[in-house]
């Protein structure tokens, strides 16, 4: 591993390190990034032992201008807004992706987060290279945000340091908020994490299909993993019947890696899969308390994920919990055409 | 070989004893009316209604003649899928019994004792490979059996169960839950052609999955349209739903009887809750008429439902070679609510 200070002559040393299957940690606008060329496969399999990832999780990726992006993302109208409006600067934009990076860097479901840093170090190194390289915080997955190289050398193990080839120390970084996240591929952009960069305060979504609603979750979950060790996470789902809150979990299901089909619990009330747990409240009684499925002990777990359909039933008895878990509460409700549902979400 | 058998994997509190395949008593309690009365389960009556009766319930099933478990050769238990803190009473009585009276104890998984209910007090020898189909409130699986014991799931529902989706039909119809015999009832007076809903998942090529959540949302959006509803509306509703319902069950099972055509399917076993309704049988009867395989349904409804008796022949079928195999040790047997075919 190389330190090296910010300097002209460093961009070169970046991009031999990077053309090699390098990992690079490099400043940005907001905190320090990890570089690695998001085309190669071995560099992308090297960073996701740095970052201790679950599978499933994609990175977002720098590139040098809206024209380079249309190499890798299909950009619709509302994208395009949003890039001629926020970019360059802290602000990520997520549209569908055209399959042409490694894998693991898309998501699932073939979406690309795109950067366009305002920092120029990073264009910099990217135009050289010709080709993205990721954009993540250079932090391993749960740990505190990096504002400095200290923060990162602290908290990672000497496996993990000796995965890191070359750090361009900038010294200490302004401490601003980590960017926003946009999500372009569902029709009303959706705010997935609000960074120094302020949209409308907006957490509502129209979800247009069962894989839209799937995918909702998947970013809802994303956006809050960060909690996870720390305090469980509970979906508390509303919604009549034959909105999606199966759905919901499906997309819980699938962030999570979970290989078993998640089916409706109506019948069982609770089903567990591993991290998973899924809870029907539907046919329990009005007067019956959630805690004889075994609530507060599953809440135990701080590294647990619950998804609660029919969660308006218990609302007490759930938000008593605040406290110890972080609780969503996602509303689901019919749309106007057949298969049309807005959802909408709260951290309570 | 005669069994004691017992299951308390949900709302039924149920013991029986069989020998063999032949079922001597089978007696279930039923929570049902009880949760009515509070319209829905409540999981700790539940376990506390299990621990108040399990006694009384083994009790009759023994009868005098098998007073202290003399005459029994072995203990049969239903280890899961279930509701877990139900699973717990029946499976600690269990083994406190199988303790006491140093018999073993063979564990049986639930889904195995509806897949083979219908063997209950047959007569006629079964020729493999057969089909089953497992319809209930909590399951729906079409299963190649190779022959017992040696299980394929060729088809299972990723979202809904055929029976839970009937009682949700029921529920959205204001007729109560669970409610789908009720359903049934109102349909038989409805004319099925009425309303036209969805079927389910037609477009899959291969037919390897059930789902009725579309269903449920089509019905959901038909019955808003509809109201107010009046008795005529609600029976041709109830009818086109569970003509729609059932036609996905008939589409999946023809399309894997045709799969399935160098290996030709013998017979094919119905249990679950479902297999008590009407249409559905006679539905299946005729499909399966003109592949010559049979149908095999439980001899009694009571066989359909949550019943021990199940798990006692599934025991007997299980074990009679001789190798009784899936007898462990029996302070080690604990309960999984999450248990596989």
């Amino acid at each position: 591993m190389q330190i090296v200070k910010e300097n002209p002559n460093v961009i070169k040393l970046a991009v031999e390190v990077l053309k090699h299957g390098g990992l690079v940690v490099f400043p940005t606008e907001t905190t320090y990034g990890i570089a690695a060329d998001a085309t190669n496969h071995k560099a992308i399999g090297k960073l996701n032992s740095y970052k201790k990832r679950p599978a499933g999780k994609p990175y977002s990726v720098a590139v040098t201008d809206e024209n380079m992006a249309t190499k890798y993302v299909n950009l619709n109208n509302t994208a395009r807004n949003i890039y001629q409006e926020f970019l360059p600067g802290p602000v990520t934009i997520i549209s569908k992706g055209k399959n042409k990076l490694a894998k693991g860097v898309e998501s699932e479901t073939g979406t690309l987060g795109i950067r366009i840093s305002s920092y120029p170090l990073v264009s910099q190194i990217v135009k050289k290279l010709g080709v993205p390289v990721t954009a993540t915080s250079a932090n391993a997955s749960y740990m505190k945000r990096p504002y400095k190289i200290g923060d990162i050398l602290d908290n990672i193990s000497v496996k993990q340091k000796s995965l890191i080839n070359l750090i361009i120390d900038a010294g200490e970084l302004p401490h601003n908020e980590p960017s926003t996240v946009i999500d372009t591929t569902i029709d009303d952009p959706v705010i997935l994490r609000q960074g120094g960069i302020k949209f409308k305060d907006k957490n509502g979504i129209l979800s247009r299909s069962g894989e839209n609603t799937e995918n909702l979750a998947k970013e809802l979950f994303q956006k809050y993993e960060g909690y996870l060790g720390k305090r469980p996470i509970i979906f508390a789902l509303t919604g009549e019947m034959g909105t999606g809150k199966t759905r919901f979990t499906k997309g819980l299901g699938k962030v999570l890696s979970i290989k078993d089909e998640i089916v409706s619990p109506t019948f069982n009330l609770v089903l567990e899969y591993g991290k998973l747990t899924h809870i029907d409240t539907w046919r329990l009684q009005n007067t019956e308390k959630l805690n004889t499925l075994g609530f507060l002990k599953m809440i135990e777990d701080k590294n647990i994920v619950i998804a609660i359909e029919w969660a308006d039933r218990f609302i007490k008895e759930i938000k008593d919990q605040r406290e110890h878990a972080l609780i969503v509460w996602v509303k689901i409700k019919y749309g106007k055409g057949v298969n049309e549902r807005l959802i909408s979400w709260e951290v309570i | 070989m005669k069994i004691l058998s017992i299951d308390t994997s949900c709302d039924e509190t149920s013991a029986a004893v069989t020998e063999n395949t032949k079922v001597i008593s089978n007696i279930i309690w039923s929570q049902a009316s009880q949760h009515a009365n509070f319209g829905g389960v409540m999981p700790s009556l539940a376990q506390r209604l299990h621990k108040e009766r399990i006694d009384w319930v083994i009790n009759k099933a023994l009868g005098r003649k098998y007073k202290y478990l003399k005459n029994i050769d072995a203990i049969a238990v239903t280890q899961g899928p279930g509701l877990a803190i139900a699973l717990e009473v029946g499976i600690s009585k269990a083994k406190e019994l199988a303790i006491k009276y140093n018999k073993p104890l063979i564990p049986v998984n639930h889904i195995e004792g509806h897949l083979l209910s219908a063997l209950a007090n047959n007569k006629t020898l079964i020729n493999f490979p057969a089909l089953g189909l497992v319809v209930s409130g909590g399951n729906t699986q079409l299963i190649y059996i190779e022959e017992l014991g040696k299980y394929k799931i060729l088809a299972e529902t990723v979202d809904d169960a055929l029976g839970e989706a009937l009682d949700k039909g029921a529920r959205l119809l204001g007729l109560g839950y669970p409610g789908g015999s009720i359903l049934e009832k109102f349909a038989r007076l409805g004319n099925p052609k009425k309303y036209i809903l969805p079927t389910p998942l037609v477009d899959d090529k291969i037919k390897n999955r059930f789902s009725y959540s579309g269903l449920k949302t089509a019905m959901f959006r038909l019955i808003e349209k509809e109201k107010p509803l009046t008795k005529e509306k609600i029976c041709n509703l109830a009818a086109s739903y569970q003509e729609v319902a059932f036609k996905h069950v008939e589409n999946v099972l023809l399309y894997q009887i045709n799969q399935s055509s160098n290996q030709p399917i013998n017979c094919l076993l119905l249990g679950g809750g479902v297999a008590n309704n009407n249409l559905l049988r006679s539905k299946l009867r005729k499909h399966l008429a003109s592949y010559k395989i049979a149908l095999l349904i439980p001899y009694t409804k009571k066989l359909c439902g949550d019943n021990a008796a199940m798990v006692g022949v599934t025991a007997y079928l299980k074990t009679k070679n001789g190798e009784l195999k899936t007898i462990i040790n029996i302070r080690d047997l604990d309960r999984k609510p999450n248990l596989k075919i």
